[in-house]
């Protein structure tokens, strides 16, 4: 694979700074170094500064759980959450990721302070073929994060930018709602 | 690609100088662009550093940073306060997680984003280094770099906004329209942003609305594009922006009041199918938890070491010959392990479920955008992607045909050597000229429906390996023994030789059912000796993929006096695109349904089936049926109205009735509910809430058959094992998709072994590892798992009780298989006597119990044609409002009564209808692959307009009558297409109660809805 990925020891979670790293490091064709930090662990990606967020994910570091719909922004599949705010992982530039913290699915998942949305959305059984369910975990934590009490209005907003081909989207509200009050009531 | 990052306003400006740079801070409007073509520059000089992200009031203005994004603008309360126009224009842009990235600054350096007209509104000026400059002059020559923009932060007076787009969220501006302190602003998508100064002078003087509507409709510059006209940019702007400033509801169209069924009675036993976690029949899925956690496996999400990336060299050109491919400089390149084309291909380079006239890997002729050419495996997908790039195809272009009624002219260039007419299906009977002479009322349009997307949200693709044998395929299907059977013709391999895996599977629909990717991926495979993956973009697979086959239908109905149906023409025009698929069998199964659930005792009906360049149609929920109940179902209200009946009591006068042969004459199962259905729907509590100005309810009855039909093989085998480490495994080869084939499957074998659902595990997908249970379409899956598990429980249980009594020493017919394992059949203990585990740890492997069963499909006699022979059925009712300013329907409300048999798992039965009845009203009222000249301009999910969760129905109810006849031998019927039937037929007969007028076009174009709106005011 000419894609490299490796692990970096502590020096992580810097800002980016200003003349930033793409500038100074210029391996073949305009390649850099990125570094981030992902699910917790810092890591260092050979990567072009343009490449996008999910192929980086999804090919160099051949990560598969972030998952990929549409590639232009208009799905939410490969939603993350960029230093706890939910952004589509697809629009995401190398170069915007520098320095900074991405969760995926994975790290949320193993997060059990968000068991209970997670639970909450199996037990509703939001999900039919679950290839937008990975996305809306995270666009749900992100809402739920900044606003515990969100209603269903606010629900329905954080989720418009989230397609699901099969479910009609009641299971999804219905879930969400039940992972809403689960959280509280562990709160 | 270099990304600079300037610290200084200075350097920036230097950097910016230079050719092929572009300034970037959030990237979404740029990327924006790549997406559609633009090529992506060879620098970006990033504006993060240097410090324009900045919101703040202060000396009576708002400014705000180039770089603060617009989920900034959302939620900052300075903004709420000074412009609020401003704070809600913001929430009509993107979606949330794009507006945590986009910026204004995006929206002012695109130059089209539907911000600016709000911007214009409220008099925004425009930052540069040097001046501040009205936005407008900045727009027309956007010289300087903007830092920022400022505006007034005084009151403004009333406002007013409105985003009008193709869907009710995260849509494409058709047009965006703003005022504010008497300033008027339109703009968005393909409108340049634009000041009307001309309707702001009638707006100073006072002008009448008349007159000022006019004005903004004069003076207003939009263009058409392939969704809306540039009338109804006109039009609408002007509504919007009198409606907005001036509180003008125009006045809502006075509908003829139609007749609603008198209040009546529901069907005893019709239950409501609620959503209640709480209760003891709402199950967890069993593969819910691992696809929340990004754990479930999908095939297009396999990685391994020495894995190659594939990647297909599509046509790209509607219909060309290949004069010359040469590959020659894609194989030497580095890192390319194989490249693939016609040559390559060792048996019949021919695919199709029903005949065979699909290249696996097209080598003399393309007839599709999409068509296969070439296909390469290297070590990544950059060198992939190179390595097409340097395949060199000279192309000699042929006539294109992007028109059915064309392609089946005289003369018409032939597609294929048998010509053009891909299918033809007939069915007269009785005598025309009587039934129309005996009609009184006679009614007649031609509907249209659309190509429709599947938009699965995994695209296509999987992996392939060479195996000893021959090739294991991983790939995304519908139906792996038929997979295998047609790689095996194609492969030149013996089906032995070939696995095929096809799911989990993230959505199919029927877009599945026909090979994919699996030939170029196996073909590749087996050249480069490893394994390889492919993931197909959006953008490829709108390109490639199957679509439901569009289809224009003309119906002419007529009635007597009383509302008796007495004669039915129907003559209905399919696009097959480029090869045949499934579409001959959905123009049959249209065909099957040109009566709809009635009877009619004169018919003529002609069906006929086109090949064009119209990229591919193929299978698709519903599979024809929904189209003809369109017709059907909104020919019945339009009869009913000219006969002056309620819906409920024509159609109740016509319905068939059970024990009376199908449309085609041909014997159907017994359980009909279709009375009952009606009876549903004329009782339904929704009829209370019609009425008030620009709504309406309406409502439409379908039946959906189970099953191929009788015409094709149909049959299923299916197994029950103990397995070694005691699960009870439940052998079936269909897939799951999403539409609950585990749930399905571990509900049977518990329902029937009498254990627990947890004790099943179900194992199918996989040829390698399950039996052909035949194609997991046609509604057909409900059927395979519940007789499955009624046909092997009866031998496995007497074989595990037969085992167990040997093991406890108590005689098997003392024995029950409880939850768990084995328990006394007198008692009801807690815990079994024997656990699974710890019987199926007693026994040598060869002893474990097994059963297998192999069964057809319950098929009718007829064979003159294709006919179904078990059906469930449906009632579906809409509430529609059809919106005063721009002639967009909502639906409020969404309710579908249906009668299947019994619920094997609710949450799946439900969930099935709810998707259905969703991807109907996405099919009504938004989706539609626009084609210009048999090229796609509807390139991604940008265009296509899936709806989003802001588009469904508010209160969407799902009822079902479980009930079937006592000597019902057939058990649950499946509810797959049940729930897309009727919907259009539904929200069509609703809008014509709101408006009188009845859309025979699918989507429904807001325009037609507006000039009728128009026709009345
Ligand atoms: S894949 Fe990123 S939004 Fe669709
Ligand atoms: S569950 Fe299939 S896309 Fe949402």
């Amino acid at each position: 694979m000419s894609e490299r990925a490796d692990r970096r020891g502590a020096d992580w979670g810097a800002a980016p700074e200003p003349g930033g790293i793409f500038t100074k490091m210029k391996e073949r064709d305009g390649a850099g170094r990125m570094a981030f930090v992902l699910d917790g662990e810092a890591l260092s990606v050979e990567c072009a500064p343009d490449r996008a967020l999910t192929a980086i994910l999804r090919e160099t570091l051949e990560r598969t759980a972030t998952k990929l719909g549409c590639g232009i922004g208009r799905c939410g599949a490969c939603t993350v959450l960029l230093d706890g705010a939910a952004v589509n992982a697809c629009l995401l530039m190398a170069w915007q990721v520098e320095g900074r913290a991405v969760t995926t699915v994975e790290g949320l998942a193993a997060d059990p302070g968000w068991a209970p949305l997670f639970d909450a959305l199996a037990e509703a059984n939001a999900f039919q073929c679950g290839y937008c369910a990975p996305g809306i975990a995270l666009a749900l934590a992100g809402l739920f994060a900044a606003d515990p009490e969100a209603g269903e209005d606010a629900i329905l907003r954080a989720l418009e930018g989230h397609l699901c081909r099969c479910t009609g989207y009641a299971s999804i509200l219905a879930g969400a709602l039940l992972a809403r009050d689960r959280l509280r009531a562990r709160a | 690609m270099e990304v600079l990052a300037p610290r200084t306003l200075a350097e920036a400006a230097e950097m910016l100088a230079a050719p092929d740079t572009r300034a970037i801070a959030g990237g979404t409007a740029l990327q924006a662009t790549w997406a559609q073509g633009a090529p992506r520059p060879a620098r970006l000089v990033r504006l993060d550093a240097l410090g324009l992200g900045g919101l703040s009031v202060a000396d009576g203005m708002l400014r705000i940073g180039a770089t603060v994004t617009l989920a900034g603008i959302e939620t900052s309360p300075a903004v709420a306060q000074a412009a609020p126009l401003l704070a809600r224009a913001v929430l009509d842009v993107g979606a949330p997680g794009v507006r945590r990235l986009g910026t204004l600054g995006g929206q002012l350096g695109w130059g089209a984003g539907c911000l600016l007209p709000a911007l214009l509104a409220l008099g925004a000026r425009v930052r540069t280094e040097e001046q501040s400059v009205p936005l407008a002059d900045w727009l027309a020559a956007p010289g300087r770099l903007a830092l920022g923009i400022e505006l007034p932060a005084q009151d403004p007076g009333p406002w007013a906004w409105r985003k009008v787009g193709l869907r009710a969220a995260f849509t494409p501006a058709v047009i965006a329209v703003a005022g504010a302190g008497g300033r008027l602003a339109a703009g968005g998508g393909v409108v340049r942003p634009q000041r009307l100064h001309t309707a702001e002078a009638a707006l100073a003087a006072g002008a009448p609305d008349a007159d000022l509507a006019v004005s903004i409709e004069a003076e207003l510059e939009a263009p058409d594009c392939a969704f809306r006209s540039a009338a109804y940019r006109r039009r609408v702007a002007a509504r919007a922006l009198l409606a907005g400033l001036r509180g003008i509801a125009p006045a809502a169209a006075a509908a003829a009041p139609t007749p609603r069924p008198p209040a009546g009675t529901a069907p005893a036993g019709l239950r409501p199918l609620v959503r209640d976690t709480g209760r003891p029949d709402w199950h967890p899925r069993a593969d819910m938890p691992a696809k929340i956690a990004g754990r479930a496996g999908y095939l297009t999400d396999a990685r391994a070491p020495g894995m190659l990336v594939g990647r297909i060299l599509r046509a790209g050109r509607p219909h060309a010959r290949i004069v010359e491919l040469d590959t020659s400089a894609a194989e030497t390149m580095d890192g390319v392990r194989a490249v693939v084309t016609a040559r390559d291909v060792p048996g019949e380079n021919a695919f199709g479920i029903m005949w065979q006239d699909q290249p696996a890997l097209c080598g003399e002729v393309v007839r599709y955008e999409g068509d296969p050419v070439a296909a390469v495996a290297a070590v990544d997908a950059g060198t992939a992607e190179a390595a097409l790039a340097a395949i060199r195809v000279v192309w000699q272009d042929l006539p294109v045909i992007d028109d059915p009624e064309a392609a089946l002219e005289e003369g018409a260039p032939a597609l294929h050597s048998k010509g053009n007419l891909a299918g033809e299906v007939r069915l007269d009977r009785g005598d025309m000229e009587a039934g129309w002479a005996a009609a009184v009322h006679v009614v007649e349009d031609t509907y249209v429906t659309p190509r429709q997307m599947h938009a699965f949200l995994e695209t296509e693709g999987g992996w392939c390996a060479p195996t000893d044998q021959g090739v294991e395929v991983h790939v995304g299907g519908q139906h792996g023994a038929r997979d295998r059977e047609q790689l095996a013709r194609i492969l030149a391999l013996p089906e032995t030789a070939i696995r095929v895996v096809t799911s989990p599977i993230g959505g199919g629909f029927g877009g599945k059912d026909e090979l994919t990717v699996q030939p170029a991926l196996a073909l590749l495979a087996l050249k480069a000796r490893a394994p390889v993956r492919l993931h197909l973009s959006r953008a490829e697979s709108v390109l490639a993929g199957v679509k439901r086959n569009p289809m224009r239908i003309r119906m002419r109905t007529g009635c007597d006096a009383e509302g008796r149906l007495v004669a039915q023409e129907v003559a209905a025009l399919a696009d097959s695109g480029a090869y045949a698929s499934l579409s001959p069998a959905v123009l049959e199964t249209a065909m099957e349904h040109a009566c709809g659930p009635y009877r009619v005792p004169n018919v003529a009906s002609h069906g006929r089936l086109a090949y064009t360049n119209n990229g591919a149609g193929g299978a698709f929920r519903g599979f024809g049926a929904n189209q003809m109940t369109f017709a059907i179902e909104c020919q019945m209200d339009r009869l009913a109205a000219r006969a002056g009946l309620d819906p409920a009591e024509i159609r109740r006068r016509n319905l068939r009735v059970p024990g009376t042969p199908g449309y085609l004459g041909h014997r159907v199962a017994g359980s009909e509910r279709l009375a009952e259905m009606l009876e549903a729907a004329a009782s339904d509590p929704l009829w209370q809430r019609a009425g008030a100005a620009g709504t309406g309810v309406g409502m439409a009855l379908n039946l959906q058959g189970n099953g191929l039909g009788s015409l094709p093989r149909d049959e299923a085998a299916a197994a029950l094992r103990l397995a070694p480490d005691g699960a009870v495994e439940v052998l079936c080869g269909l897939d799951e998709m999403g539409q609950g084939l585990v749930p399905a499957l571990q509900a049977s074998v518990a329902a029937h072994l009498g254990c627990d659902r947890g004790d099943v595990r179900p194992v199918s997908g996989d040829t390698g590892a399950a039996p052909d249970s035949g194609s997991t379409s046609a509604s057909r899956g409900a059927f395979v798992a519940w007789q499955a598990a009624a046909r092997c429980a009866p031998g496995f249980a007497a074989e595990v009780l037969a085992r167990a009594a040997a093991r406890t020493g108590m005689p098997a017919e003392a024995l029950r298989i409880v939850p768990g394992g084995v328990g006394e059949a007198a008692r009801n203990a807690p815990e079994p006597l024997l656990r699974f585990a710890d019987l199926a740890g007693a026994l040598p492997e060869a002893d474990l119990p097994h059963a297998a069963t192999r069964f057809a499909f319950p098929k009718t006699e007829y064979t003159r044609g294709n006919a179904r022979f078990i059906h469930c059925f449906g009632a579906t009712l809409a509430r529609v409002e059809v919106d005063p300013v721009d002639g967009t329907v909502r639906v409020t409300d969404l309710t579908m009564h249906t009668a299947a048999g019994p619920v094997i798992d609710l949450a799946a039965y439900l969930g099935q209808i709810e998707g259905g009845l969703v991807q109907g009203l996405g099919l009504t009222l938004t989706e539609d692959v626009a084609m210009r000249g048999a090229r796609v301009v509807t390139a991604n999910l940008d265009t296509y307009m899936v709806p989003t969760i802001r588009d469904v129905p508010r209160r969407l109810r799902v009822t079902a009558l479980e009930g079937l006849d006592r000597d019902d031998p057939w058990g649950p019927r499946g509810v797959g297409e049940l729930g897309i039937g009727a919907v259009t037929a539904a929200v069509a007969n609703a809008v014509a109660a709101a408006t009188g007028f009845w859309p025979a076009v699918a989507p429904v174009r807001p325009g037609a809805m507006l000039e009728t709106r128009e026709a009345a005011e």
